[in-house]
């Protein structure tokens, strides 16, 4: 009788299953094109007063271009499902030579109230952005993927050309010790997990404010000055902070990165505050960015700092720190690796040392 | 004439027999040639090891193997993780060993537990005074939050909140929730920017490649 039951129970639940309709969007004239796609596994199901979508899908995507492509997104949309939201993939540290394919996947769960129709939902695929090694851009970079992805391939080419260096000036052994050090020093970094909220969030807690102290990058084109924010015990919100262009060119846009310290004295990066600006050689602007970070209750916010970790320049390029001034300014341990020394690692750790070498002289 | 058992003669040779074991070996071996030169065999080899164990290699850096040990303990501590949930490695482990929870039967007479209530009263307040500030702001928080019924980690935004912890990133608001993954991958990475959006980095083990996830809030 009861196993009748869940049989029943099981074939309801099947029956009740959709596959969510799936739709990718790459124009005609795209320097790639789509060789297939596989949505298999894809299903939305009901789960209790909800709605549970699950999609997997795997793009294989050929470079019809004549050039290397080095990265790629894809802007995932699924507007029934979360309105005022959306999401990405994107791959960045890439080498697909013309006429090469690579994959993309994309794993997506959602979750949305029942009553918000019957109809299977639609999840769409479309191209945001193709970022060539000669560091030229396709695409409608509607989620500011260029700016992104050229960012990353700047640091790239930065710790490959460091850990290169390393291998051919020092040796293997120097390699190999660089990549442990990395290793450690990601293993400990405090990652408490952190929420953003658009404007304030709901906190009865009493405030006060707390100021930054900059760290100062060597050769950074733009310097914070004064900045505060307000604090509770575990969240932070309304950051404000001024800018001052010491460089001689235009900057368009500057990336902060905001670091807190806990009651324990532990330092982690907790988020990155952009700001769009315009500024002329010598000229300074306040920021206000709308927004709250909220950490879970166990930490309480002590001191907060930050540094400039990019700057864009009026004629479209930019400025990174480099190695030597991110371990002079102790960057090295707050700031998080490039998602380039990210792979690396991962090779080195799974493969190891022989493997990462043969990934260092490919390109 | 019987001999003597292997092992007998390998502990007379370290050293580890009984006293009584000794004797009677030694005994044995003063009249078996056969025996005594397995034991002096195996004397020979322990005494190669100990050798070969005191002679280091040149060149032996302390600091690169510690570096070395420390980051395959993390790697390995991960991979535990990754197939036995603590939840579950306990769930069994208390299925194997049967453990119960024993139960006490302790009786207070009305004074004892005046007295008991008075004492922690006295250590309660004493703590609260000593405590730093910062802490006490989270402990009354969760006290609060206790009282009022709430989980620790409930928020009340009505707006839609992008989150990054070690499990990945989350958008959820107004009803739903958006995670965007790489299947079974952990994130080696994760970060937020205050405009709105968080991001996970994933490698993956076989190819290489590199994918980073992210939501937005629009």
């Amino acid at each position: 009788m009861c196993s009748k039951l869940y049989l029943f129970v099981f074939t309801a639940a099947a029956a009740a299953a959709q596959t969510p309709n799936g739709h990718i969007d790459i124009p005609k004239d795209a320097p790639v094109s789509m060789v297939s796609v596989d949505w298999s596994g894809s299903r939305a199901t009901p789960r209790g007063g909800a709605y549970l979508v699950d999609v997997h899908a795997s793009l294989t995507l050929l470079n019809s271009s004549q050039k290397h492509v080095r990265g790629v997104t894809l802007e995932v949309l699924a507007q029934e499902v979360t309105p005022g939201g959306k999401g990405a993939v994107k791959v960045p540290s890439l080498d697909v030579a013309p006429r090469d394919v690579f994959s993309v996947r994309i794993d997506e769960t959602l979750l949305r109230p029942l009553g918000g129709g019957d109809a299977a939902p639609v999840v769409e695929v479309r191209l945001d952005g193709i970022l060539f090694d000669d560091l030229s851009f396709y695409g409608p970079d509607k989620l500011n993927s260029q700016r992104e992805m050229t960012v990353w391939e700047m640091q790239a080419r930065r710790d490959r050309k460091y850990f290169k260096t390393l291998l051919e000036s020092a040796g293997r052994d120097a390699l190999q010790n660089a990549m442990l050090a990395s290793l450690n020093r990601q293993a400990e970094a405090p990652r408490p997990g952190v929420q953003v909220v658009r404007g304030r969030a709901t906190n009865a807690d009493p405030e006060h404010e707390v100021q930054f102290a900059f760290l100062r990058v060597a050769e950074a084109p733009v310097e914070p000055a004064a900045g505060m924010a307000r604090v509770t015990a575990n969240e932070a919100w309304a950051p404000r902070f001024e800018v001052r262009n010491v460089s001689k060119r235009p900057v368009r846009h500057v990336e902060i990165g905001w670091i807190v310290k806990d009651q324990s004295g532990n330092q982690f990066l907790a988020a990155s505050l952009p700001a769009d600006l315009n500024l002329a050689p010598g000229q300074g602007a306040r920021v206000f960015p709308d927004a709250a970070i909220r950490f879970p209750d166990r930490v309480s916010i002590q001191a907060m700092s930050g540094f400039v970790s990019s700057v864009q320049f009026g004629d479209g390029s930019y400025w990174i720190p480099s190695r030597g001034a991110m371990e002079e300014s102790e960057l090295r341990g707050l700031a998080s690796p490039s998602p380039e020394e990210q792979r690396l690692l991962q090779i080195y750790r799974k493969k190891g040392m022989d493997a990462l070498i043969q990934e260092l002289k490919k390109f | 004439m019987t001999h003597a058992k292997e092992t007998d003669l390998a502990l007379f040779a370290s050293g580890d027999a009984s006293l009584w074991q000794r004797l009677r070996l030694r005994m044995h071996l003063g009249r078996c040639a056969q025996c005594r030169e397995v034991a002096a065999a195996y004397q020979a080899d322990r005494e190669g090891l100990k050798q070969e164990a005191s002679r280091m290699p040149p060149g032996v850096d302390w600091e690169h193997l510690a570096a070395e040990m420390t980051a395959n303990i993390r790697v390995g501590l991960e991979a535990g993780e990754c197939v036995a949930p603590r939840r579950r490695k306990r769930a069994a482990l208390a299925t194997t060993f049967r453990i119960r929870r024993m139960p006490i039967q302790l009786s207070f007479g009305w004074a004892a537990a005046a007295a008991a209530v008075g004492v922690t009263l006295l250590i309660g307040a004493a703590l609260w005074l000593n405590f730093p500030s910062s802490d006490k702001q989270i402990l009354g928080k969760a006290m609060s939050q206790l009282f009022h019924g709430r989980g620790i980690t409930d928020s009340e935004d009505s707006g839609p909140v992008v989150e990054a912890s070690d499990n990945g990133i989350m958008l959820r608001g107004n009803g739903g929730a958006l995670k965007i993954s790489q299947g079974a991958l952990r994130p080696v990475a994760v970060s937020v920017s205050a405009q709105g959006s968080a991001s996970a980095s994933y490698v993956d083990a076989d190819t290489g490649q590199m994918t980073i996830t992210s939501v937005y809030v629009q």
